[in-house]
């Protein structure tokens, strides 16, 4: 096996936890309510409610071949070269997805905070940070986030908490106007982000218990979908449907603070939140795609692949938009659907079945 | 060794870049605390900034000179955008404009009344800019507002700040008004604010110009003003349409349950001419809507708790029957009240200034998606009845008046 280190269930939750809500607590909320209006918090229940099949065909997939990650199985479930070109598409998201992260996370420190520094020099300083962090191996990035997650949980339970004096509970009535359509629609977003949980495929097997897997992902889909429920109730009970228009609502939310006159300005909070979530799960997308390769090409080692992966993702995190109403548009109009339709749910279904059919554990025969 | 040189390497970028980008040092930095818009007769944007000048500001509780000098330095420029204008002060200004520590946004009247939507987007979209700060419409041009001193503050924006959160009036901040603007269910109000005579100046700085007074009343232009709250401004849509003097206003707080700190007096019941006022409390008010496919409706619920603190007539408190009619008397002063500023709304503006539209919308949500688009409509014809209970719980320090 490539990955020599091992995950305890606690830090498998706490992996997937991060991996999803921090880069969702930044634009999802906005692209929710532009459907939902006031009913937002119905749309993110429903999604994670509908990202549950999703985390389901996952563990079902990995189950059914301990010890190995999508990539891996592929090619018990398709032959040889269906498998490389699906394993090679699958790798394609996650490169594409990763750099989408990584211009999402220069993007907003230049908006809200560095207006006049390059966006490719915190493009450079994740990526590099977590290029270590992978020579460290899995084991280093799930401490890692064990210690960051806490923080960001208390960070944002501190801001949703203290903008209590401008929130009125009115401003959610009322209850389900938005048409069940609406509703829906406005799942779409959240339950893409959601269905990131399909990339918990790749680190199953380096779990300490595999036979938790399903209960680490319930768990998790739990947890996410109750912390984004929270965030998008906090911000439409301060702002109303006027979310809509925001690019970032939470950090509109942060700047509502005033406590006294002497509790205010606390937008360093959600920097240090976007820069610790933003840091594990970029990296965490980044160690899949370099594990996956590695596994992809059958190397002893996927450590040498490091530092090229990274500068593929540089240029293409530089290329992949050419402004931020660009990334935004492309994330809520298009990302949403392809990523639903084919890689979290589509694909895995496709392979579920196949497996099913063709005999438990692929064996092929 | 190649581990040395690289470490040689960090280090030495360390010294080289030590944070240095973009920084903003305070000493280089014009911290504006107040800004004004106005429109220029060709429709361009005529920007006015409150500078705070720093050395105003430092130390020390006793500064005998402080009154002899200006706080602030206020300055205008025209542009195209509010962007346009503040670059176009960047050339006058020798530090950098900072928009962080603004306390107030003033439109002038002119300005507001061809529409606020425009003037108030770049503060929304700057990430400099705050969503709390306080906006207001001035009498006149905001630049002749912003043209003053506080006699108690450091710079009369920080004054008006507090003013506006303290005193009889509606804040709104631009978060608020974004909301408004945002939402069917209301039109727009801001705290409608002027320059009036306010005692001696108190040092060579503080004299003003009360723009109206010019040539006029010479005396008036050698006094002391400061910014006054004197009403609301009422916005159809994102356009000033009117104003409410300050007896609506109060009706006004009543009807958005905001009430506050403030007092009511009523004539005495038993003497003719002498009058007694009672301190507010506690003030609540309840709003239900009712529709019956055609008209709506609206029973309006004001409980209102107060202390009795001055009364120039001597009836005896302690006699219940006197005390029920004070307060009686009090309930109907606020019914007055209510019932003044509703008929403006409905009656001479025709618009929905108190979010009845929103309360609305929360019990009726299928109807109003026929109804939300000629909302004002239906408000100008809808029915209000006005249910007022008063109390007054305590009377000061005197139960019964003997001297």
């Amino acid at each position: 096996m490539l990955e020599k280190g091992k995950i305890d269930s606690r830090q498998a939750v706490f992996l997937n936890i991060t991996m999803i809500i921090a880069t969702a607590l930044l634009v999802v909320p906005a692209m929710t309510t532009a459907h939902a209006n006031q009913d937002a918090w119905l749309s993110s229940v429903l999604a994670a409610l509908l990202v549950l099949p999703i985390a389901w065909i996952t563990v079902k997939l990995s189950s059914l071949f301990p010890g190995k990650t999508i990539i891996e199985y592929l090619e018990e479930i398709l032959g040889r070269w269906p498998a490389k070109v699906i394993g090679f598409l699958y790798l394609f998201w996650f490169v594409h997805i990763c750099s989408l992260m990584i211009r999402e996370y220069g993007d907003f420190i230049v908006t809200a905070f560095m207006p006049e520094t390059p966006l490719i020099v915190f493009h450079i300083v994740v990526v590099t940070i977590g290029a270590y962090t992978i020579k460290q191996g899995l084991e280093v990035l799930a401490r890692t986030n064990q210690i960051f997650l806490p923080l960001i949980l208390f960070s944002l339970v501190m801001i949703m908490s203290l903008a209590t004096p401008e929130k009125d509970l009115n401003r959610l009535l009322p209850v389900l106007e938005a048409s069940c359509v609406d509703i829906f629609k406005g799942s779409l977003a959240p339950l893409a982000w959601f269905g990131e949980i399909s990339t918990f495929t790749m680190i199953i097997p380096f779990l300490k218990k595999p036979t938790e897997a399903w209960r680490i992902a319930f768990i998790s889909i739990l947890l996410v979908g109750f912390i984004f429920t929270l965030l998008v109730i906090g911000i439409v009970t301060t702002f109303g449907p006027s979310v809509a228009a925001m690019t970032y609502p939470v950090l509109n939310e942060t700047r509502v603070i005033n406590i006294a006159k002497v509790i205010e300005r606390m937008d360093p909070v959600i920097m240090s939140v976007w820069v610790m979530g933003g840091f594990v799960k970029i990296t965490f997308f980044y160690y899949v795609i370099v594990l996956g390769s590695a596994q992809w090409l059958k190397l002893s080692e996927y450590r040498p692949l490091t530092m090229p992966v990274g500068i593929i993702l540089l240029a293409l995190s530089m290329a992949i938009a050419d402004n931020l109403l660009e990334s935004i548009h492309f994330l809520a109009n298009v990302w949403v659907f392809y990523a639903i339709s084919t890689f979290e749910l589509g694909i895995p279904l496709v392979l579920l079945i196949i497996a099913v059919i063709r005999g438990r554990g692929g064996n092929n025969n | 060794m190649i581990k040395k040189i690289i470490c040689l390497l960090l280090v030495l970028s360390l010294v080289l870049q030590g944070g240095c980008w973009s920084r903003k040092e305070l000493s280089d930095l014009a911290i504006i605390m107040a800004a004004g818009i106005d429109r220029t007769p060709d429709g361009n944007i005529r920007l006015t900034v409150q500078i705070a000048r720093p050395r105003a500001f430092g130390g020390g509780t006793v500064r005998p000179s402080a009154a002899q000098e200006n706080n602030a330095w206020v300055l205008s420029q025209t542009g195209e955008t509010v962007l346009d204008a503040e670059r176009e002060l960047e050339k006058k200004v020798s530090r950098k404009i900072y928009w962080g520590h603004m306390v107030i946004l003033v439109l002038g009247q002119e300005a507001a009344r061809e529409g606020i939507r425009s003037l108030i987007n770049f503060f929304s979209r700057s990430p400099n800019a705050r969503e709390t700060l306080w906006v207001l419409v001035a009498r006149g041009k905001a630049e002749d507002l912003l043209n003053s001193h506080s006699q108690l503050e450091n710079t009369s924006a920080q004054s008006t700040g507090s003013v506006l959160r303290d005193a009889v009036g509606v804040p709104v901040m631009l978060k608020d008004l974004i909301m408004m603007l945002a939402s069917k269910g209301t039109n727009p109000t801001l705290p409608f604010l002027e320059l009036t005579a306010s005692g001696a100046p108190q040092g060579p700085g503080m004299k003003e110009n009360i723009p109206e007074a010019k040539n006029k009343q010479q005396k008036v232009t050698e006094t002391h003003a400061e910014i006054t709250l004197t009403g609301t401004g009422v916005f159809k849509d994102d356009r000033l349409v009117g104003q409410l003097d300050v007896p609506d206003t109060r009706g006004l707080l009543w009807l958005t349950n905001k009430i506050g700190p403030g007092e009511i007096t009523i004539p005495s019941p038993a003497e003719p001419g002498k009058k007694i006022s009672v301190n507010i409390t506690r003030g609540k008010t309840k709003i239900e809507p009712f529709y019956d496919g055609q008209n709506a409706r609206f029973e309006i619920k004001i409980t209102m708790e107060g202390d009795l603190w001055e009364q120039q007539s001597t009836e005896d408190l302690t006699d219940p029957k006197i005390f029920a009619a004070i307060e009686k008397r009090m309930a109907q002063r606020i019914e007055q009240r209510v019932r003044s500023v509703l008929d403006k709304a409905q009656f001479d503006y025709g618009l929905d200034i108190f979010a009845f539209g929103e309360s609305f919308h929360r019990k009726y949500k299928k109807e109003w998606a026929a109804l939300k688009d000629r909302w004002d409509e239906v408000f100008a014809n809808a029915d209000i009845n006005i249910a007022v209970e008063a109390h007054i719980r305590r009377t000061g320090l005197t139960t019964k008046r003997i001297f």
